[in-house]
């Protein structure tokens, strides 16, 4: 038999086509600690659709019971990339990361539905969904009543919590979010200074000069991967980020019609110092040979 | 009824066996910069293991017949790395055909992206297969750069934890 890996092309996709053997392997990142936590539990580790709180869509997250936490799942997937694993092939390079996400994000989506009722509510009135039934899992996430401060105001009625959604103070705990994530990507050296642009025309990176004000649009796009647009833009307002500078082409879209102010708004956002958290996952600017 | 709801909810679910990641022995990984269409069994310790070589920049190996430079890569401090697999019909699905072969249209349906592979068959078990803590990087005749989209996602669970840390009250 000829080797699969002197074969050529074609040569090798006919072997492989008339292969019926199949494996399928899937590489995660997870944090360190699941494995001591393993050693307690015998289930409660499981990954559950729930609501995109950015787009409203649904998207896989991964529960931890045990820990009660919430993990996001993020692909790492870039075009030509293959695994070798042990004694076997796997299509596609793809690399799954779990990591924590802040489950406030998750309320806050359904805080804010619930808003337009105008009334103060029960918790376990405010996340319901008929969807992603699994929604009920963030109710059993610790200490609740601590972070819900952040976004909500709230009044108790005989011993019962009842809440209502806080612009207000959202957009200050957004502040203070955007705040502590400059700080990390100080300490971690993240080039912010229009990376996106810059690798399209130089391949090395660029003596960066970046400016406070490059960290806080930076951290605003990673935030408002998180969030829907409407609050994205009154965060943006609300930092004082840059006016638009026009240098976003506007490609005409079939959508155009149908957006709303606050959409105009953000589309009008120069938005070539964001980041979006994709970036770090997917090759955008594919060089154009 | 509140049974049948229960249960409902129950579908939704994809149960990671918690043993597995005790026991999960180490698996040796390469990341290629090419892509292989299809995902079987491959007898890398026959072609490609007693390849590799220690040049005076990093690793070298070739697979058909092309050089490639390679590196080991570290996974991020305080994760591991996991192969998770399912065992009998695979999570990621039957197979993996190119999607561009028309003649082929059972391949076309089943090309499927992990997202949307977690999302079928639910109410199903995964478990770790195999445990690494590094992988071997390859680029096609250089060892992909610091701008490697893979070296940014690397990054990635260090700025995720400040990004969903709680903040401080006031």
């Amino acid at each position: 038999m000829k080797s699969p890996f002197s074969a050529t092309w074609m040569e090798l996709k006919g072997i492989m086509l008339s292969e019926t053997s199949q494996v399928s392997e899937m590489t995660f990142f997870i944090p360190e600690y699941f494995k001591d936590a393993a050693k307690k539990m015998k289930s409660g580790l499981m990954f559950v659709k729930l609501v995109n709180p950015c787009s409203g869509e649904g998207t896989i997250y991964l529960f931890n019971m045990c820990l009660q936490q919430l993990f996001e799942i993020k692909v790492f997937k870039e075009k030509h990339h293959s695994w070798f694993i042990n004694q076997s092939v796997q299509s596609g390079g793809l690399l799954h990361f779990a990591t924590p996400i802040d489950p406030l994000f998750l309320l806050l989506h359904y805080l804010r539905k619930a808003d337009k009722e105008g009334k103060f509510q029960p918790l376990d009135q405010v996340v319901v969904d008929d969807m992603f039934p699994n929604c009920i899992l963030l109710l059993k996430l610790p200490e609740l009543e601590k972070l819900l401060q952040h976004v909500t105001e709230e009044k108790e009625i005989d011993k019962k919590k009842y809440y209502k959604y806080s612009k207000e103070k959202t957009i200050k705990w957004l502040e203070k979010k955007v705040n502590q994530i400059v700080a990390a990507l100080k300490t971690n050296h993240v080039n912010v200074s229009a990376r996106v642009q810059a690798t399209a025309f130089f391949s090395g990176d660029q003596a960066s000069s970046d400016k406070e004000e490059d960290y806080i649009c930076y951290a605003h796009g990673l935030v408002s991967d998180y969030i829907p647009r409407e609050l994205s833009d009154d965060l943006c307002k609300y930092l004082k980020l840059p006016e638009p500078s026009a240098s976003l082409p506007n490609p005409p879209s079939k959508k155009n019609n149908k957006m709303t102010a606050a959409q105009k708004a953000l589309a009008k956002v120069d938005k070539s110092g964001m980041k979006s958290i994709d970036s770090f996952f997917a090759a955008k600017n594919k060089k154009k040979n | 009824m509140e049974s049948s709801d229960e249960a409902a909810v129950e579908k939704c679910r994809i149960h990671l066996r918690p043993g597995t990641l005790r026991d999960a022995p180490p698996a040796t990984l390469h990341l290629l910069p090419c892509e292989v269409l299809v995902s079987r069994p491959a007898p890398v310790g026959r072609f490609f293991t007693p390849a590799i070589r220690q040049g005076p920049d990093g690793l070298e190996v070739s697979f058909r017949g092309r050089k490639l430079r390679g590196e080991e890569v570290v996974v991020p401090p305080g994760l591991v790395g996991y192969v998770m697999e399912e065992k009998g019909e695979g999570l990621v699905g039957k197979g993996f055909s190119e999607g561009s072969s028309n003649d082929n249209e059972q391949g076309q349906q089943e090309l499927v992206e992990p997202p949307e592979a977690l999302e079928r068959d639910f109410d199903r078990f995964i478990g770790a297969t195999a445990s690494f803590s590094g992988f071997t990087l390859w680029g096609l005749e250089t060892i992909p750069g610091p701008d490697a989209k893979v070296r940014g996602a690397l990054t990635w669970p260090s700025l995720a934890a400040a990004i969903h840390a709680q903040v401080p009250e006031d």
